[in-house]
């Protein structure tokens, strides 16, 4: 488990998180799996929420500047500007 | 030319500068010029009204005003309107059939500028300005071409529904096309931080006024296209209606209707509607609205995170259930609570096929008889009829060889007697010889036998062991010897053995 964990946090961005998620909710109700997958899938369903939860909460805002010059403001945070 | 033939005379009345018009009607200017270069003439209202219309009709201007009162009523033939400025007011009407050429819908304040001429209706006294042209003036010029862009998209399909692209259910990247200098940016950065930390910002910042902002818009757009963003947020914080216009600006319009990204405008204030906004994936009303619009709020994504979980678990014990009961509805078949049901039948079948055959053997048997019976019947007549025809051909054949073996017997004894006889004669004559030459030897066989010498006195010694002894080296001194005379033998022992000296 902690080594799927570790994949998952590498390999995964939000986004194929929630889709995979989602999908594995939909053939979960589907109910045409056979008891052992839908276990094996409950289980990746779980380690997924938890790495998606922890995604969110971790969060901080990251922003780019692609275009022009971005006058700061007091509460801003610009990482990098690319041109 | 009646004009200046008249002109002198009519300067009094109608004022110089009219001078140099025709005024038509010759007749009544006669009439009235006649009347007022003598004692002051009196005109009907009818003649006064027509040297009025005469004039005013000739009168074609273009006027500017804004609209204040107006009426657009079905049925009738022309739409009727007062223009007005600070200190005058033209009533004005238009005919239905020029009116309808310009996309202009009325106003209540709006400015027109109107080109036409002064009409007098004589019947009521009553003076018109009658419009054959319209089209808005100065920010009603600008919200008509707006207008008039507008429709012309929509006639293009720009604005269907059907077109807008769905916002992305989860949002990773944002792309903000606006100033990077006004308040609007940093209302997007404050929202999306405090609702949607989890959002990368991307900031496209591009000037939003003036002459160059609708190309440099374009090219916000291009860069956030094309950069790796889910969603771009077209934004920009209130202002004038003049203020808004690179928004209104028709390649700015297509090119957020073409692009491959959804895109969702706030742009300036509530009531706000530019084209863009119009040909967008979603308008929100301002640039918070738009950055509210473009990701999920962390807390309501949370919420969803726990839901499916729930739902999740909910399936799997779902599923555990189901299969539960399934096995609880497998095990309460008759086959796993009767240990006997799997056998039931064939014992059942067994039972019946026993009935089968106890009845079957006992009619085979009664019909196996029954066969027999007939078989035997058939054997014994078959039998009968064999041995009859057999013992009848035995019978006749005893007698043929009855008759025929006598005289087989006696043909054969007569045979038999005279071999007989003739055997007989051959063999006494075959012992004649045979007893002749047996006398002739038996004699010589007498007379050679040295037996017949010992008659004579002769002797034969023999060793102990029998053996003839013909030479004094066959004995020694004291062995027994044996010596044969003709009527028995002589026991003896040697004494002495001496060789004989036979002169010769």
């Amino acid at each position: 488990m902690a080594d799927d964990q570790q994949k998952l946090d590498e390999s995964i961005t939000f986004n194929q998180g929630l889709e995979e998620l989602e999908s594995i909710i939909k053939s979960l109700e589907g109910g045409q799996l056979e008891l052992e997958d839908s276990l094996k899938k409950y289980e990746r369903g779980v380690s997924l929420l938890r790495v998606l939860q922890a995604k969110i909460s971790d969060a901080e805002q990251k922003v780019t500047v692609l275009l022009g010059e971005l006058e700061p403001d007091s509460s801003d945070s610009i990482d990098e500007t690319l041109s | 030319m009646t004009g200046r033939r008249y002109g002198s005379t009519a300067g009094r009345g109608m004022g110089d500068s009219e001078g140099g018009k025709p005024y038509g009607g010759r007749t009544l200017f006669d009439a009235a010029a006649e009347e007022q270069d003598q004692a002051p003439r009196v005109l009907t209202v009818t003649q006064v009204m027509y040297l009025a219309k005469k004039n005013l009709e000739a009168i074609h201007v273009t006027v500017e005003g804004e609209v204040s009162e107006y009426s657009d009523k079905p049925g009738y033939k022309a739409v009727y309107f007062t223009i007005k400025d600070e200190k005058s007011a033209l009533p004005c009407l238009m005919w239905k059939s020029d009116f309808a050429r310009y996309d202009v819908k009325f106003k209540q304040g709006m400015l027109v500028q109107i080109t036409g001429n002064f009409s007098l209706y004589a019947a009521k006294g009553r003076m018109n300005f009658v419009a054959r042209s319209i089209k808005l003036a100065g920010e009603g010029d600008l919200r008509m071409k707006v207008a008039l862009l507008a429709q012309k998209l929509q006639k293009e399909g720009l604005m269907d529904p059907a077109r807008k692209k769905p916002l992305p259910w989860f949002t990773n990247k944002v792309a903000v096309v606006t100033s990077p200098r006004g308040k609007a940016v940093h209302d997007v950065l404050r929202t999306l931080r405090r609702r949607s930390p989890y959002v990368q910002v991307y900031v496209v910042g591009v000037p939003v006024e003036g002459d160059i902002a609708p190309t440099a818009i374009c090219n916000g757009l291009d860069v956030a296209e094309n950069s790796d963003c889910d969603v771009i947020l077209l934004v920009r914080g209130g202002g004038s209606y003049e203020d808004l216009m690179p928004f209104n600006d028709e390649k700015v319009a297509r090119k957020v209707a073409a692009c491959t990204k959804p895109v969702i405008t706030g742009i300036g204030h509530e009531p706000d509607n530019s084209i863009s906004d119009m040909v967008a994936d979603l308008r929100c009303s301002t640039p918070t609205a738009a950055a509210e619009a473009s990701a999920m709020d962390v807390k309501q994504l949370s919420r969803n995170l726990v839901q499916m979980q729930s739902r999740m678990g909910n399936a799997l014990s779902s599923k555990i259930e189901f299969n539960k009961q399934r096995i609880a509805q497998i095990s309460s078949r008759p086959l796993f609570k009767n240990p006997n049901y799997l056998l039931e039948n064939s014992a059942m079948r067994l039972d019946m096929d026993a009935e089968r055959l106890a009845k079957a053997i006992p009619n085979a048997i009664a019909s196996n008889k029954q066969e027999l019976e007939q078989n035997r019947a058939t054997l014994a007549s078959l039998g009968t009829r064999l041995l009859a025809q057999h013992s009848a051909r035995l019978d006749s054949d005893a007698k043929a060889l009855a008759r025929a073996l006598p005289s087989a017997i006696s043909g054969s004894k007569q045979r038999l007697s005279g071999d007989t006889a003739e055997f007989k004669n051959i063999g006494s004559h075959l012992l004649d010889a045979a007893k002749a030459s047996m006398a002739v030897n038996a004699a010589r066989l007498n007379d050679l036998s040295p037996l017949s010498v010992l008659s004579r006195g002769y002797a034969i010694t023999y060793d102990c062991d029998g053996h003839v002894l013909s030479s004094i080296k066959d004995v020694e001194k004291d062995d027994s010897i044996s010596v044969r005379v003709d009527d028995g033998y002589i026991d003896c022992t040697v004494n002495e053995v001496a060789e004989e000296k036979i002169s010769k």
